[in-house]
Parts: C-alpha cells; sequence; structure tokens
C-alpha cells in the first residue's frame, strides 16, 4: 500500500538534511516508535501499535538503503516482526527535500506491506490507520525540524538518549488532520510513552472468531467421535 | 486459539473496578465478551488482568429518568430489545439492536460494550448518536457525562480513559417517534457493508423533527445534521425524501475494501437513508 505526506518547514534543505539523517532525531517522532541501537546506516527499534484491545509490537531492523545529498533523497528500508507472531510489517520509506525559497518542502512516499492476521482486518481500517500514522510522524517532523533542538533537560532513560524537547507548539501543521487529535499529538511520542492511535483492531477480531471458533469445535467434534 | 494467560478478577461495585483497573499495569474491562474474547484467543492482546463488570448489579437495567430513559452499560441486547421503555421512549435501540448479530451473541453481547468497543461499523453507536445519548463515565476522580457527538474519537476509540469505566447511557425520551435501521449487508450477520439510522417525529402529516446517523461511513458513526435539517417540513413520500437526503454523503470519509469502494457505499447511503426515513415515518 503506497501513501504519500507532504509538508513544509522553516529551514533550509541543508538543515533539513542534517535533521532527518540524525535517526536519534526524528525516531521518536513515530508514533509507538523506539530505537535500540544505531551503527552507520543501520539501526534496529521497535514500534508498537495500538488499536482498540488489539496491540501489536514489531521488533526489526532497517536501514538507509539510499542516502544521497547532492539531490537530497534518502531511502529507508524498514521490517519487523510482531512479538506473539502475529505477522510482519515492511516499508520503504522515500523523502525528498525541495527548496522552496527559504522554506523546505518534504515529501514522504511510503510503500507499507503488512502480512499475517492484521493484513486481513480489511475494512480499509490498515490503510486508514497506516496513513494517520504517517501523517502524524510527518506532522511531528514538521514542527520538529522547524524548531530548534534543544538538549533534553531531564533525558529519560528511554532508547534514544537525544530526545529533543517536545515540539514547541507552532501552528497548527497541515499536514494532516490527525495532528489536531488530542490523542495523537506529537509531542506524546517523545516521551517513549507508546501513546499510538487506538486503532485497528477488534473487526478482525470478530472475524477470526467465526473460523478460529469453526476450527475449535471440528476438533471438538473430532475427538468425540474418535471416542466413541 | 488459546489466550495468553491473564488474571481474572470479577468486582461487585464500580469502586472496586475502578481500582483494579487502576492498580493493574495493563488491565482490559470485560463487559459481554463478544468482541474481547475473540481478540485474546487471537492473541492480539495479551492484556494481564481482565475486569469482569458482569458481577456488578447496578449497571444493569433499564430505568425512567424524567425526560430520558437511562441504560446500564452492561444491559444485554436481549433485554433492550425486549425492555417496555426503551420500546416506548427510544423504539430506534431496540429495533437495531434486534438486527445486532445473532440470538447467542445478543444474549451475552451488551449494551455498554458494543458501544464502548466503537467498531465504526457497529450498529448501536450510530444509534446512540442519532439519538443524541449522553455517556456517562466513572473514574477514580468521579463521574462525568460526555456527549455522543465528543464520545466517538476514532476506530475503536473512545471518550473513555484507560482507567475508566462506561457506567450508563441516557437517552434523551422520543416518545412517539417512528424508527428505523436500515442494515445492508452481503449475508446474514456480516459488518454493516453501510447501514442508516433514521427516527423521525410526525406533525400534521409532516416531518416536524428527525434524527439520523450512518453507520461505517468513517472511522466514527457519522450523524448527518445538515440531512435533519433538510427533512423538517418534508412530507414522508418517496420523491420529497430522496431530495432531502440526496446530499447524506457528503462530508463523510467511507472506506473502501473487499465490499465495495467509498464512492459505492456514498451512494449507498443516499439510498438506505431513504428507505430508513421513508419506513420510520410510515
Amino acid at each position: 500500500m503506497k501513501l504519500e505526506h507532504r509538508f513544509k518547514v522553516p529551514t533550509s534543505v541543508a538543515d533539513t538534511w542534517a535533521a532527518l539523517n540524525d535517526l536519534e532525531r526524528i525516531a521518536p517522532c513515530f508514533p509507538g516508535a523506539s530505537l535500540t541501537s544505531v551503527e552507520g546506516d543501520d539501526f534496529a527499534g521497535s514500534v508498537k501499535v495500538r488499536l482498540g484491545p488489539i496491540s501489536l509490537l514489531y521488533n526489526g531492523t532497517g536501514q538507509f538503503v539510499e542516502r544521497d545529498e547532492s539531490v537530497h533523497c534518502a531511502v529507508i528500508e524498514a521490517k519487523g516482526k510482531d512479538k506473539r507472531g502475529n505477522g510482519t510489517a515492511s516499508a520503504t520509506v522515500r523523502t525528498q527535500l525541495t527548496p522552496d525559497g527559504e522554506q523546505t518542502a518534504v515529501e514522504v512516499a511510503t510503500d507499507l506491506s503488512i502480512t499475517g492476521k492484521p493484513a486481513q482486518f480489511g475494512r480499509g481500517v490498515i490503510q486508514d490507520v497506516s496513513d494517520k500514522l504517517l501523517g502524524q510522524f510527518a506532522a511531528c517532523l514538521e514542527q520538529n525540524l522547524g524548531a530548534t533542538p534543544e538538549p533534553a533537560a531531564e533525558p529519560e532513560a528511554s532508547a534514544s538518549e537525544s530526545t529533543p524537547t517536545e515540539p514547541t507548539p507552532t501552528e497548527t501543521p497541515s499536514a494532516d488532520r490527525t495532528a489536531s487529535q488530542p490523542k495523537a499529538t506529537p509531542s506524546d511520542t517523545g516521551g517513549g510513552e507508546l501513546n499510538l492511535l487506538t486503532t485497528v483492531g477488534p473487526a478482525l477480531a470478530k472475524r477470526y472468531a467465526v473460523p478460529a471458533i469453526g476450527v475449535l469445535l471440528l476438533l471438538l467434534l473430532l475427538r468425540k467421535l474418535l471416542r466413541h | 486459539m488459546i489466550p495468553a494467560a491473564f488474571d481474572y478478577q470479577a468486582p461487585s461495585t464500580v469502586e472496586e473496578a475502578l481500582h483494579l483497573l487502576d492498580s493493574s499495569e495493563d488491565a482490559k474491562v470485560l463487559a459481554g465478551g463478544q468482541s474481547l474474547m475473540p481478540v485474546l484467543r487471537m492473541r492480539l492482546a495479551a492484556p494481564d488482568t481482565l475486569v469482569d463488570l458482569s458481577g456488578i448489579a447496578e449497571l444493569r437495567g433499564v430505568r425512567d429518568a424524567g425526560d430520558a430513559i437511562v441504560v446500564g452499560a452492561m444491559t444485554p441486547h436481549e433485554a433492550v430489545m425486549s425492555d417496555p421503555l426503551i420500546a416506548e421512549h427510544a423504539t430506534l435501540l431496540a429495533k437495531a439492536t434486534a438486527k445486532v448479530a445473532d440470538p447467542q451473541t445478543r444474549r451475552r453481547g451488551t449494551f455498554g460494550g458494543s458501544l464502548a468497543h466503537a467498531d465504526p461499523a457497529s450498529d448501536l453507536p450510530t444509534c446512540a448518536l442519532a439519538l443524541g445519548a449522553e455517556f456517562e463515565i466513572a473514574g477514580s476522580g468521579g463521574r462525568r457525562t460526555v456527549q455522543a457527538a465528543d464520545f466517538f474519537e476514532d476506530y475503536f476509540t473512545t471518550a473513555i480513559g484507560e482507567d475508566e469505566i462506561l457506567t450508563e447511557v441516557r437517552v434523551p425520551k422520543h416518545t412517539g417517534w417512528g424508527a428505523h435501521y436500515e442494515k445492508f449487508v452481503r449475508t446474514a450477520q456480516q459488518w454493516s457493508i453501510v447501514a442508516v439510522a433514521a427516527t423521525v417525529k410526525l406533525s400534521g402529516g409532516t416531518i416536524a423533527e428527525a434524527g439520523v446517523a450512518l453507520t461505517n461511513m468513517g472511522s466514527t458513526p457519522v450523524r448527518s445534521t445538515s440531512v435533519e435539517q433538510a427533512l423538517i417540513g418534508v412530507a414522508p413520500v418517496d420523491e420529497a425524501v430522496r431530495d432531502a437526503v440526496a446530499g447524506i454523503a457528503e462530508g463523510t470519509h467511507p472506506p473502501t475494501d473487499i465490499n465495495g469502494d467509498d464512492n459505492y457505499r456514498r451512494h449507498l447511503a443516499t439510498v438506505l437513508a431513504r428507505r430508513a426515513v421513508l419506513a420510520a415515518a410510515s
């Protein structure tokens, strides 16, 4: 599934590029994400997604597969596996910066692929939820890149040591309507508190319940038959 | 198909339940379990504690509260369907509840559970919205009331906080109003592809007041206030109602999935709205 987000930040292309390449600075922007290690172009971490009663925790790795400063284009590939075996998620994120006067236009194109149970939620929920999550990410970047990062006053014992202070509330980000939702403000994501959009799940579950219960009944029936 | 291990608690008062929620790291409230248990069995969630509300007597039942009726959150669907107060003052709820899932689910599943779960394809949130219900939410800091318009926030997300419980729902009396819930599905007991809840009050042969809301036309149920306005003064005949509901899908963001795309749903909403309003007025 392909998702696109665009926004502008009031900094030069060079500054924006530097910030975007600082994973420890941008990772906290992704709702529910935490970074466990960064080595050169490779990184590892986890993303927790909550949707109503459903909670998924993807552990995985990623890397910069392309990082071309001359055209200000970076491509990140990341993939992860749910902790409880509920499938995998992988994403290719292409970020393109373009100068726009004093500002920089940022284009984020994501190709997301989700397998396993969550993929079967159907009903367009996954797409909508993913879009919102990335919208929050983009809105957070927009705020974060616009503000000068300051050293966190009381660094938390979270994975990212250089967690920027909470983005100063500049004007409402235009990138996405979710940015204004109280439960999903970008600043919520900075503290390692996984306040992700509670999103997609239960529909699934109900959906699954039927085949699941069917299989269960069948097994019970077989057992009974075999016993007689 | 076997859930991860969890602690089970069955408090007998709301205060006790709130205390349990407060003191546990990752607790979930269990109402009728018709959505939560499948999620646990699929291991899509693994809370450390389940707080079962079924032993709290004050959360069950329907009572008359003057200009409103109050439905306890743990009232099972089956009781809502057959309750005389609901039949008289909020007939929309009775009619829509009769279309929820199947008899077994209606016996176990609860009114409040369905609302708190907030699946955008489920039927009762839409009706609560069309009827202008108010939700009472209890937390350790006391109780508060949230309007239906503010209650549903997103997919499966409501104004209920992690350590809070939905205790009851106040439904303003709609005595003498006609009602209909038009649910469109491909197969029996499917989730609504789209559904429309309509309740209308007739006066002198025309519609005097109306409540109209949509199921599965966005990440939350959607109330159509513009259509409610447009219906006022309209005679309940095919042509006039068709015109009044023509714009019902405007501003909605319906999902695209295997059952149909967003444009299909927008069209469906106008067709179902006409049927729902005509049935409610007849």
